[in-house]
C-alpha cells in the first residue's frame, strides 16, 4: 500500500511522478496499446481553438489537451496549498485525486478525499468538478453525489485567468467560512442558520464518518488513486525519512549529472567575463 | 657498467639472494667494494693516469663487482624503526655512488655509459626496498648524472632520461619531504634550479610515448604545486615552463595543415577520426591537453601565468591572424581548428581564456567573434564549419558566451513592445505557440499524407481507462453512474491517431531543456525581463579584461626570464606566405618583457562600446535585411568575401590604396555581410567635414552617450585618412545605393530598415544626429554649415549606424544570421539545414525568459523592425506552399527523401548513434557532438528516387520535422521552466 500520504507532488517532485508515468515512451518505444479497445468511441476533441479547424494538425490536440493540463499541475505545486495533495490519475490526465486536511475550525479535523474532474475541452468548457468521495455534511456539498457546488465561485470558466488550484484553494475555503445561500446541501444550510450547535454536532459526526472511511480502498481503481493505511513503520518510516532528507540536501539532486554551465559574469552585470576573481570555476 | 641491469635479468639473482642471511650479504658487499676501490685507487686523478687508460679487464672487473653490490642494496631491507640497513649505510658512509659515478666520469662519458647509469639508477630508485634518496651521498650522484644528461642527444638516452625523472616524481609526489632534499641538491650544484623539473621541459611537446611519460611526470609536480608554496614560485618565477608550454603550442600550430582535405561536402567539424590521421594535430592536441591538465591541478600562480601565455603567445599573435588568412579555404581550416580546440578544452579556465580571446580580442578593432559570426553567411564550405563553430559554442552554457551572441541585445527589451514585456515572464499555459507553430507544416507535408512506414501514426491511448467501456460524455445530462460511480467522463479522446514522431520530439526537448536549465544554474541573471533590468543595461565597455591578472602573472617573471627558452624548446617555423606582418608571433612572445611594455594598449578601453559597435554589426543587420529582400546571392557574396580578406591582409597599405579598392566595394555592398567593410564606413563617415553639426554644439555634450559618440568618431577620425575630393564621389554612391534599397524596400513591404525608423520620434532623430556629430562641432567654425550632400550622408549613416543599436531594435548579427539563412533553407544544402535548425533548437532550449519567449512565443509582438523566428518560418513556408502548387511531383520526391532520411537514421541507430527522432537532426540534447558524428559518419547510399541537389525537398521534410521540434520545445518549457527546481 501507499505511504499515509504521498505529498511528494509538493516538494517539486511529483511531477516526474505524474507525467511519465503516463506517457512511459521510451526511445521508439510506445506504450502498449490494449487490444480490447474498441475502435474510436468518440469524436476526438479539439484542442485550442486556435487550430482546432485545420484538419491536418488535429493530430496534435491531445497533446495540447495534455500540456495544458500538466501545465496546470505544475500551478498547483506552486501555490503549495496548505493542506492540500492531488495527484494526476494514471487513467486519464482528466482526472486528478485529491485529499484536504482541515487544520482549524468546524470541519477541524477532517480528512476528505475528493476527485477533481475536469471537461475535455478544456480550457474552454465548464469550470472542473469537485467530488468529494464521501459527501461531508455541508451546504455547498450535494448530500448525495458528493459534489462541490464549484460554479458558484466560477460562473464562468476563463482560460488564462482560472486556474485548477483555485477551485482546490476554493475546495478548502468552503469548509473555513461557511457559506448558506443557494445551498446544495438546504439541511446544512438551514441548520447553520438556525441552530449552529445542531449543525455542529452534526459536521462532527460527519467528520467522524469520514475519517472511518480512511482506510477504505480507493473509490476509483487507479494506481495512482490516494488511499490511506494505518502507520506502519516497516512501510512509512523510511519514507518520512526520505522526505524530510531531501530538504536537508538539496544539493543531492544535481549529483550525478555531467552537464554543467559555466559563467564568468559577474552578478548585476551585463559584461562577459566580469567576474573578479578569474577564474571563478576552479 | 650495470650490463646485467641493463639487461634486466636481475629476477634470477633475486631469487638467490632471497633467504640470505643479511650480515653475509654485507661482507659480500664489503668484499667487492674492496675489490673497486682497489682500481679506483690504483687510478686515482692523483697518479695523473686520465681516462682512456684503464684497461678494459679492469673496467669490466668494476662493472661486474657494482652489479652485484646493486642487487644487494636494492634488496637489502630497512633496519629496525626505519633506520638504514647495513649495506645503505655503508654506502652512504664510504660515499660509494658518487665514487663511482667520478670513476665513470673519469672513463670515456660517452652515451652509452649514461644508458647504463641512468638504468642503474632507474632500478635502483625504483625497486629498492628502503628509501634511498633521503641520502645526499646517493641523491648527489644522481643529480650530477641527471644534468650530465640534459645535453644529450641519443634518443635511447632521453628515453631512459625521461624514464627516470618520471621516477623521481612519482616519488616525490608520495614523499614531500625529500623534495626539500632535490632544492638543496640543486643548491649545492650551484644551480637554482629545481633540476627534475628543468630536465622535463624540454620534453614538453615531444611526440609518442617519450614526450607523454614528461608530461606524466611534469603533471606530477603540477598537483605537487598546488600544496607547495615553494614549488609553485619556482616554476612561476625561475623556470620557463609556463613560456615553453604556450609558444610550444604555437609552434606546433605553426606545423599544422593550412589546408584540410575535405572528404565530402557534408564534412563541417574534425571528429577524431579525422585528426587521429594528422599526426601534427595530434601532437598539438596532446600539448593542448596537457595545457588542460596543467591548468587543472596546477598551483594558481603557475596556472594563471600559462593561461596568460597561452592569451598572449599563442591565442592573440597566432590564433587571431590564422583566423584572417586570405584564402577562404585557409580560414575555413583555422575555424575548423579553433572548433576542434574548444571541444578538446574542458578546464574552465582554460576555457574561458579561449572563450574571451573569441569574445573580447580584436583584430583590427573587429571582435573575433563578429568576424566568425558573419562567416556564417559565407556560401560553401566555411559557412558551414563556422555553424559548427557555434554550435559549439553556444553548447557550452556558457552565460558570456550567450550574453555577447544574443542575450545582451534582449535586455533592454528593445524587440517588444512596451506593453509586452510582462509577457516575455508569462508561460504558454495551452500550447498555443506549439499549436501555431504546428500549423505551418506545408500541407504537402502533412502526415495524413504519408504512406506507411513514413507515417508515424500509431494509435496512442490518452485515457488508459477506456478499458472499462462507459458511455463517455463531457455534458452533464450523461450523469449515469457508471462503475465509478460519479459518471464524469475523464477521456481525452479514447484513442486517437497521433504522429508518433512528436512523441520522441517531447522526449528529446524534455532531456534537452532539463540539462540547460541544471546547467545554467550557475549563471548570474534570470534573463527574464527584469533581471538584469533592462533599463538599467549599460552597454559597457568591452575590454579585454581577462588580460587583466594575466598582465600581473606576467610580471611576476622576471625580465631574465623573458629570453627565448632553451633552443630544445621547439620553434615554431614561420607561417607561410600570407600576412607575414600578422604572423610574427615568436617577436610578440620573445621579448616577454617587451610584451608586457605594450600589452596596455590592448587593455585600454575599447574604443567602441559593444553596444555601438558598430560597423560590422551594423552590416550584418543590413545584410540580414538584404537577405530578407532576397538580394542574397551567392556568388557575389564569395566575391566580396575574398575581397574582404584581401583588403583585411592590405589593411596596412595606405589608406589612398584603400580608397581605390572601395568603389568595388561599394557596389556589391548591398549583399555583404561581411565586417571587413569596416574601414569603408570609417572612411566614409570621416568624409563628413567636421561642419556638420556645428549648430547644435552644445546639446547633451555631458550626456553618457555623447561622450561614447565622441570617442567613437574621434577614433574613426584617427583610423581613417584620406583624400576629400575622392570621399565626395564615394559618398554618392553608397547614396544612390541606399536610396534604390530604401525604395526597393518600401516595394517588397518588407519590414526593413526604411520602417526601422518609425518608432523613432522626428525629434529623437534630429537628438540623435546632433549627438553623432557632436564632436566636431567643437573644432569647427559655425559658419561651415550643413551642405545638402552631406545631409544625405547624415541619413546614410544613420541607417546604419551602429548608435542605433539603442533606438532600433535589433536581436543581434548572430540572431539575423540565423535567420536569414534559415529562410534561405530551400536552397541550403542538407547538412547546413540540418546544422541551422540544430543550433535554433538548442537556443530554443534554453530556459532563459529573454531568449525563450523571442525564439518560441508566438503571441509576444514584436517591434516592426524585429523579424522572429516564426516570422521566418512562416515565409520558408509560404515558399514551401508556391513550390508545391507548381511543382505536381513534389509528393513523389518529398516521399523518396523522407524514405532516405528514415534510412539514414536507421544507418544511425545501427551504428550506435543513438537518436529519439524520427528525423533526428538536432544535436539539441544530446552533447553537441552527436549531431555531428551523425552527419559525418556516413553518408548512407546515395538517394536513387532522389538527388541531393533537391536541396528544396529535403529542406522541406526537414522543415516539417524542424517545427514538431520547435513545438516539442514550446510545450515542454510550458511545463518544465516552471516547476522550481531546488526548494
Amino acid at each position: 500500500s501507499r505511504p499515509l500520504v504521498d505529498n511528494e507532488e509538493q516538494s517539486g517532485h511529483g511531477e516526474q511522478r505524474a507525467s511519465p508515468s503516463r506517457l512511459p515512451f521510451g526511445k521508439k518505444q510506445l506504450p502498449p496499446i490494449p487490444k480490447t479497445v474498441a475502435p474510436i468511441t468518440k469524436p476526438m476533441s479539439t484542442g485550442p481553438p486556435v487550430q482546432s479547424t485545420n484538419g491536418t494538425h488535429a493530430s496534435y490536440g491531445p497533446f495540447y489537451l495534455e500540456y495544458s493540463l500538466l501545465a496546470e499541475f505544475t500551478l498547483v505545486i506552486k501555490q503549495k496549498l496548505p493542506g492540500i495533495y492531488v495527484q494526476p490519475s494514471y487513467k486519464s490526465a482528466l482526472m486528478w485525486f485529491g485529499v484536504i486536511f482541515i487544520r482549524h475550525g468546524l470541519y477541524q479535523d477532517g480528512v476528505f478525499k475528493f476527485t477533481v474532474y475536469i471537461p475535455d475541452n478544456y480550457p474552454d468548457g465548464d469550470c472542473p468538478k469537485l467530488v468529494f468521495d464521501i459527501p461531508v455534511f455541508h451546504p455547498l456539498v450535494d448530500p448525495v453525489t458528493g459534489e462541490l457546488d464549484v460554479r458558484r465561485a466560477f460562473a464562468k470558466w476563463r482560460r488564462n485567468h482560472n486556474h485548477i488550484w483555485q477551485v482546490l484553494m476554493y475546495a478548502r475555503t468552503v469548509f473555513y467560512k461557511i457559506n448558506t445561500t443557494d445551498p446544495l446541501n438546504p439541511e446544512a444550510a438551514v441548520l447553520y442558520e438556525k441552530d449552529v450547535q445542531l449543525f455542529k454536532s452534526k459536521v462532527v459526526d460527519s467528520v467522524k464518518l469520514c475519517n472511518s472511511h480512511l482506510f477504505d480502498q480507493p473509490k476509483i481503481d487507479d494506481p495512482y488513486a490516494i488511499s490511506f493505511s494505518p502507520w506502519n513503520p516497516a512501510v512509512h518510516e523510511e519514507a518520512k525519512e526520505r522526505m524530510f532528507a531531501f530538504k536537508r540536501r538539496p544539493e543531492d539532486h544535481h549529483k550525478g549529472t555531467q552537464v554543467s554551465g559555466l559563467s564568468w559574469v559577474k552578478p548585476g552585470s551585463t559584461q562577459p567575463f566580469s567576474k573578479d576573481d578569474n577564474p571563478p570555476q576552479s | 657498467m650495470a650490463s646485467m641491469v641493463a639487461n634486466g635479468n636481475r629476477d634470477g639473482q633475486s631469487l638467490v639472494l632471497k633467504g640470505v642471511d643479511p650480515e653475509t650479504c654485507m661482507i659480500v658487499f664489503k668484499n667487492h667494494w674492496a675489490q673497486v676501490v682497489k682500481i679506483l685507487e690504483k687510478h686515482d686523478p692523483l697518479g695523473a693516469q686520465r681516462f682512456g687508460n684503464i684497461p678494459g679487464d679492469e673496467a669490466n672487473a668494476v662493472q661486474n663487482y657494482v652489479e652485484h653490490m646493486l642487487f644487494l642494496l636494492m634488496e637489502e631491507e630497512s633496519g629496525q624503526a626505519g633506520a638504514m640497513g647495513p649495506i645503505l649505510e655503508f654506502v652512504v658512509m664510504e660515499n660509494v655512488m658518487e665514487r663511482l659515478f667520478v670513476w665513470s666520469l673519469r672513463r670515456e662519458f660517452t652515451d652509452d655509459m649514461k644508458l647504463e647509469q641512468l638504468k642503474m639508477y632507474e632500478m635502483l630508485v625504483g625497486q629498492a626496498q628502503q628509501p634511498l634518496l633521503h641520502h645526499k651521498p646517493i641523491l648527489r650522484p644522481l643529480m650530477m648524472l641527471l644534468s650530465s644528461c640534459s645535453s644529450t642527444a641519443m634518443p635511447e638516452v632521453e628515453a631512459e632520461l625521461v624514464l627516470l625523472l618520471h621516477q623521481l616524481c612519482c616519488i616525490l609526489a608520495k614523499d614531500l619531504s625529500i623534495l626539500e632534499l632535490f632544492f638543496h641538491t640543486s643548491e649545492d650544484q650551484g644551480s637554482t634550479n629545481f633540476l627534475i623539473f628543468s630536465l622535463l621541459i624540454p620534453f614538453i611537446h615531444r611526440e609518442g610515448s617519450v614526450g607523454q611519460q614528461a608530461r606524466d611526470a611534469l603533471l606530477l609536480i603540477m598537483s605537487l604545486s598546488a600544496e607547495n608554496q615553494r614549488v609553485a614560485k619556482h616554476i612561476a618565477e625561475n623556470t620557463y615552463f609556463c613560456p615553453v608550454l604556450a609558444t610550444g603550442l604555437s609552434g606546433l600550430y605553426s606545423s599544422l595543415p593550412t589546408k584540410l582535405d575535405i572528404p565530402s561536402e557534408e564534412w563541417h567539424c574534425l571528429h577524431r577520426e579525422d585528426w587521429l590521421t594528422v599526426p601534427s594535430l595530434v601532437q598539438f592536441l596532446n600539448s593542448l591537453e596537457f595545457c588542460n591538465a596543467v591548468t587543472q591541478v596546477a598551483h594558481p600562480d603557475i596556472r594563471d601565468q600559462l593561461l596568460s601565455y597561452i592569451y598572449n603567445g599563442f591565442l592573440v599573435p597566432v590564433l587571431a591572424p590564422a583566423l584572417h588568412k586570405l584564402t577562404l579555404e585557409e580560414v575555413m581550416t583555422t575555424t575548423a581548428y579553433l572548433d576542434l580546440f574548444l571541444r578538446s578544452v574542458s578546464e574552465p579556465a582554460l576555457l574561458q581564456t579561449f572563450l574571451s580571446f573569441i569574445l573580447l580580442h580584436r583584430h583590427e578593432s573587429v571582435h573575433i567573434l563578429d568576424t566568425l559570426i558573419s562567416r556564417i553567411n559565407t556560401p560553401f564550405q566555411l559557412g558551414t564549419v563556422s555553424l559548427a563553430l557555434f554550435r559549439t559554442l553556444i553548447g557550452l552554457y556558457c552565460e558570456d558566451v550567450m550574453l555577447q551572441l544574443v542575450l545582451r541585445y534582449l535586455i533592454p527589451c528593445n524587440h517588444i513592445m512596451l506593453s509586452q514585456r510582462r509577457v516575455v515572464r508569462e508561460r504558454d499555459c495551452y500550447s498555443i505557440s506549439a499549436a501555431r507553430i504546428l500549423a505551418l507544416t506545408p500541407s504537402c507535408c502533412s502526415p495524413d499524407r504519408s504512406p506507411p512506414p513514413l507515417r508515424q501514426l500509431d494509435s496512442i491511448l490518452f485515457s488508459k481507462g477506456a478499458d472499462t467501456p462507459h458511455k463517455l460524455s463531457s455534458t452533464e445530462e450523461t450523469n449515469l453512474l457508471s462503475d465509478d460511480g460519479s459518471g464524469n467522463s475523464c477521456t481525452i479522446g479514447s484513442e486517437i491517431y497521433l504522429d508518433v514522431s512528436y512523441l520522441h520530439y517531447l522526449y528529446d526537448a524534455r532531456r534537452s531543456i532539463s540539462s540547460c536549465t541544471r546547467a545554467c544554474q550557475v549563471w548570474s541573471a534570470l534573463y527574464d525581463g527584469e533581471d538584469p533590468p533592462p533599463d538599467r543595461y549599460e552597454p559597457g565597455v568591452l575590454e579585454e579584461s581577462g588580460l587583466k591578472f594575466r598582465q600581473t602573472a606576467l610580471r611576476k617573471v622576471p625580465p631574465s626570464l623573458a629570453l627565448p627558452p632553451r633552443p630544445s624548446v621547439p620553434r615554431p617555423a614561420p607561417l607561410p606566405t600570407v600576412g607575414q606582418l600578422e604572423l610574427e608571433w615568436d617577436d610578440s612572445y620573445d621579448v616577454c618583457s617587451v610584451q608586457v611594455d605594450t600589452t596596455p594598449v590592448e587593455n585600454k578601453p575599447a574604443p567602441f562600446p559593444p553596444a555601438e559597435l558598430p560597423k560590422h554589426i551594423q552590416d550584418m543587420r543590413r545584410t540580414a535585411t538584404m537577405l530578407v529582400k532576397g538580394s542574397y546571392i551567392e556568388e557575389n557574396e564569395f566575391q566580396d568575401d575574398v575581397m574582404v580578406y584581401n583588403l583585411v591582409a592590405k589593411k596596412d597599405t595606405t589608406d589612398a590604396d584603400r580608397m581605390e579598392l572601395n568603389p568595388g566595394l561599394l557596389q556589391s555592398n548591398e549583399n555583404h555581410p561581411s565586417p571587413a567593410e569596416a574601414p569603408v564606413q570609417h572612411a566614409l563617415s570621416l568624409k563628413l567635414p567636421p561642419s556638420v553639426v556645428a549648430d547644435d554644439g552644445s546639446n547633451g555634450l555631458d550626456s553618457p552617450k555623447t561622450k561614447k559618440q565622441v570617442d567613437c568618431n574621434a577614433i574613426v577620425q584617427n583610423a581613417a585618412a584620406a583624400s576629400a575630393e575622392r570621399s565626395d564621389d564615394l559618398l554618392a554612391q553608397y547614396e544612390e545605393l541606399l536610396r534604390t534599397l530604401d525604395s526597393e524596400a518600401g516595394k517588397k513591404q518588407v519590414k526593413g530598415d526604411g520602417e526601422a525608423k518609425k518608432p523613432v520620434t522626428p525629434r529623437q532623430e534630429e537628438d540623435e544626429e546632433d549627438m553623432d556629430f557632436t564632436c566636431f562641432s567643437a573644432e569647427t567654425p559655425e559658419a561651415e554649415k550643413v551642405s545638402a550632400p552631406f545631409g544625405s550622408v547624415h541619413k546614410l549613416r544613420k541607417s546604419g549606424s551602429a548608435s542605433r543599436i539603442q533606438s532600433v531594435p535589433f536581436t543581434g548579427p548572430f540572431v539575423s544570421v540565423l535567420l536569414s539563412r534559415l529562410e534561405n533553407m530551400l536552397s541550403n544544402s542538407l547538412h547546413v539545414n540540418l546544422l541551422l535548425t540544430g543550433i535554433l533548437a538548442q537556443l530554443a532550449a534554453y530556459p532563459q525568459p529573454l531568449l525563450r519567449s523571442f525564439l518560441l512565443n508566438t503571441n509576444l509582438v514584436f517591434q516592426p523592425t524585429v523579424r522572429s523566428l516564426y516570422q521566418v518560418l512562416a515565409t520558408v513556408k509560404n515558399q514551401i506552399d508556391e513550390q508545391a502548387a507548381r511543382r505536381k511531383e513534389l509528393p513523389e520526391l518529398i516521399t523518396a527523401a523522407q524514405h532516405w532520411l528514415l534510412a539514414r537514421e536507421t544507418l544511425f541507430m545501427e551504428n550506435g548513434d543513438y537518436a529519439f527522432l524520427f528525423f533526428y537532426f538536432s544535436s539539441g540534447s544530446s552533447s553537441p557532438f552527436d549531431g555531428a558524428r551523425i552527419l559525418k559518419n556516413s553518408p548512407p547510399p546515395k538517394p536513387k528516387a532522389i538527388s541531393l541537389d533537391r536541396t528544396e525537398v529535403f529542406a522541406t521534410v526537414l522543415f516539417t520535422e524542424f517545427l514538431k521540434e520547435l513545438a516539442a520545445i514550446a510545450q515542454e518549457h510550458s511545463i518544465l521552466s516552471y516547476i522550481p527546481m531546488e526548494e
